[in-house]
């Protein structure tokens, strides 16, 4: 019977194709919307993360721990890292390529900055050229500190968005001209060579003012050496390889730690790791904010489309009314009739659907070709979208069907 | 047409009406005034009759006609289709009935456009739940016996009235029924061609026992039939084709039967049975 009911809902396709292709457009476009978002969403993230990466996603941050910790040790200098540290986490980066990227220090401290007779507040970080590798807000002007600038103490800064604002102006032209020009921090002379661009979020540069570590070190800050474990760092960036090594990642440096370091078992760290999690999260969660919305076009799609399957539906129940009567004269009960009509607008459907999901996967497919980009047909989208195709067939065409099974044989007969 | 349908024995002497009506009445509620199509009547039809149901327009033939096609249910009053008891079927098993015991045949053909003739003949079949295959045969043998051999798979609008009417009753033939109800089915043809389905009812009849009703307003096809059963405002009339229609009948035929016949009836088929 199935098959025979099958038929008779091709067969009525068939004999409308225009208004059954204009019926089905809600629902191609719903089911085309569903696979290429979903086949193109892990695509689309890679490359929503790649414009967000300099929120920090990349990068675990060692950083002091906290004397007032519950369990810290009462010592003077607890927590405080060292040039020893960064150098045994330099030899861990160095062992695992495939997790670690690369690892920068920095030295950081509260300084005054002035050009001019302008003089403001802002962080010296003192650091070298792998840091843009971390923290990759882009130059806007001049360029970042080279390995040159460190080995010769060059007298050079780069200036973040803010910082340069404050002192110079907003004027694009005249933050050009600076370059070259000195200023003073902490008293002493030093040459703006870069101005970053402007950067919010978590991990901002804007409030910086970045300087060779040598530089800080032995020209702009006072004596910076902890007793018997050299140059005091304010903290370790250990850029990563991916998102995904974050944990693997936390844990060696954890181990490694705590072992150069010499803490006891069952001591707490006495140091901090500063994870991305958090950045993470914010970007899963925009990711999954984008992805839910244009889901939500496509199921406002699709029950749009399914409104029309059951316009045409009650359309065709008016039209076919004298066809019903002849059908159940001749024996087709309630149910034959109402299982011919919701498989019709089910057809109507699926058919809708077939069409939308085969523009789907070609467009994926297509785009995956002309931007290399690793694209990837959902397969999950596509059953779910069949099926969500069929669902709305049998929801939006119950009503009319179930008016066609329900006409009086003798009325609908008669019909005119 | 000998060859179609030989196996169903025919028997001389039938005890059960085919239908058997006593008192219907059907109301209807035309805004609030009750309308009463039919008014207690009593009919019934023997097994291998060829009747007529006929009056003037509203003298409720075409209701007596939708109830006895299991069309519509009565207000009151019983109905045995058949030795079966039909009279207060769910829809289901109204339509199932439909199906089994009766063949319908329209003035307006009733065909579906879109599918062939053989198709059309197969629908039936398709709703008695009958495979593919064997309803091909069948709907084959039928449209062969109506002389359609040659139009097998055109459409209906490739099709001459009287071609359409064919395939209608061949559509009607294809699940043996009981009995075949036919609706004015000359009434969309012209004179020779209605007189060809004609022949071809009293044919079927003749040579299977087919049960025919024909409602139909012609009194020239009256004349032809076993027995005719008038109808007037809603009521049973005698003699309906002399007082209404003005047609002499040379030979008296039985009209309404009021009281249920319990006695084994001869059955008078055929040719002979028209009069002319």
């Amino acid at each position: 019977m199935f098959r025979e009911l099958a038929g008779m809902a091709l067969d009525s396709l068939r004999a409308n194709k225009f208004r059954s292709l204009l019926t089905m457009l809600g629902i191609i476009i719903g089911s085309a919307t569903l696979v290429a978002v979903l086949s193109l969403g892990n695509a689309l993230q890679s490359q929503v993360f790649e414009q967000f990466i300099d929120l920090g996603t990349r990068r675990i941050a060692v950083l002091p721990g906290d004397p007032k910790a519950n369990g810290a040790r009462d010592i003077l200098g607890y927590g405080l890292i060292s040039i020893q540290d960064y150098q045994v986490l330099e030899r861990l980066v160095a062992q695992r390529p495939d997790i670690f990227r690369n690892i920068v220090p920095e030295i950081s401290s509260a300084t005054d900055v002035r050009a001019g007779t302008t003089s403001i507040k802002a962080t010296l970080v003192g650091t070298n050229e792998l840091y843009k590798d971390i923290q990759r807000t882009p130059v806007a002007y001049g360029r970042f500190l080279s390995d040159v600038d460190e080995q010769s103490l060059a007298r050079v800064s780069v200036l973040g968005y803010q910082v340069a604002k404050d002192l110079l102006g907003e004027d694009p032209a005249i933050l050009q001209a600076s370059l070259g020009r000195t200023i003073e921090i902490n008293g002493q002379p030093i040459q703006i060579i870069g101005i970053l661009k402007e950067n919010g979020g978590p991990f901002s540069t804007d409030q910086r003012v970045f300087a060779p570590m040598s530089t800080v070190r032995l020209r702009l800050v006072g004596n910076l050496d902890l007793p018997g474990r050299g140059t005091q760092m304010s903290s370790i960036l250990i850029g990563l390889q991916s998102e995904k090594f974050v944990d693997t990642a936390e844990a060696q440096i954890k181990t490694s730690l705590r072992s150069s370091r010499g803490v006891a078992d069952g001591a707490i760290d006495d140091f901090q790791l500063n994870l991305p999690t958090q950045a993470l999260s914010v970007l899963s969660g925009i990711n999954g904010a984008i992805t839910g919305f244009i889901a939500l076009v496509a199921g406002i799609s699709l029950v749009v489309g399914g409104i029309g399957i059951m316009n045409i539906m009650l359309v065709a129940v008016t039209e076919r009314t004298r066809e019903i009567g002849v059908r159940k004269a001749l024996g087709a009960t309630d149910n034959d009739v109402l299982s011919q009509f919701v498989l019709e607008a089910v057809v109507i459907s699926l058919v809708g659907s077939l069409i939308g999901v085969g523009g789907a996967i070609a467009l994926v497919l297509l785009i995956g070709v002309a931007s290399g980009l690793g694209v990837a047909i959902s397969w999950l989208a596509v059953v779910l979208a069949l099926v969500f195709a069929c669902v709305i067939g049998v929801g939006f065409g119950y009503y009319p069907a179930r008016r066609a099974a329900l006409l009086l044989p003798i009325e609908a007969l008669r019909y005119e | 047409m000998t060859e179609y349908l030989t196996n169903t024995e025919v028997p001389d002497y039938i005890t059960e009406p085919v239908v058997r009506a006593i008192d219907l009445v059907k109301d209807f509620d035309t805004g609030g005034t009750i309308f009463r199509a039919l008014d207690t009547v009593s009919v019934e039809i023997q097994r291998g009759e060829m009747v007529a149901i006929m009056g003037p327009s509203g003298s409720g033939k075409s209701t007596l006609m939708t109830i006895l096609g299991l069309l519509d249910v009565p207000s009151s009053g019983s109905y045995w289709l058949d030795g079966e008891d039909v009279s207060m079927l769910d829809r289901t098993k109204q339509a199932q009935a439909r199906n089994r015991k009766l063949g319908f045949v329209f003035q307006n053909f009733n065909l579906l456009p879109r599918l062939s003739a053989l198709k059309n003949v197969e629908l039936p079949l398709v709703y008695g739940r009958i495979g593919a295959a064997e309803r091909e045969l069948k709907a084959r043998e039928a449209l062969i016996a109506v002389g359609l051999e040659s139009k097998l798979n055109n459409r209906p609008n490739e099709l001459s009235g009287g071609q359409k009417q064919r395939v209608a009753v061949a559509r009607a033939l294809v699940g043996t029924p009981t009995m075949i109800l036919a609706d004015e089915p000359t009434g969309a043809l012209d004179t020779r061609t209605g007189a060809e389905i004609m022949d071809m009812f009293r044919e079927l009849n003749a040579t299977l026992g087919l049960t025919i009703v024909i409602v139909t307003h012609d009194a020239e096809i009256g004349r032809q039939m076993d027995r005719v059963i008038g109808l007037r405002d809603g009521r049973l009339s005698n003699n309906i084709l002399h007082d209404y229609y003005g047609v002499q009948i040379e030979q008296p035929v039985i009209e309404n039967l009021a009281m249920p016949i319990l006695a084994p009836l001869p059955i008078v088929r055929g040719k002979e049975a028209q009069g002319v």
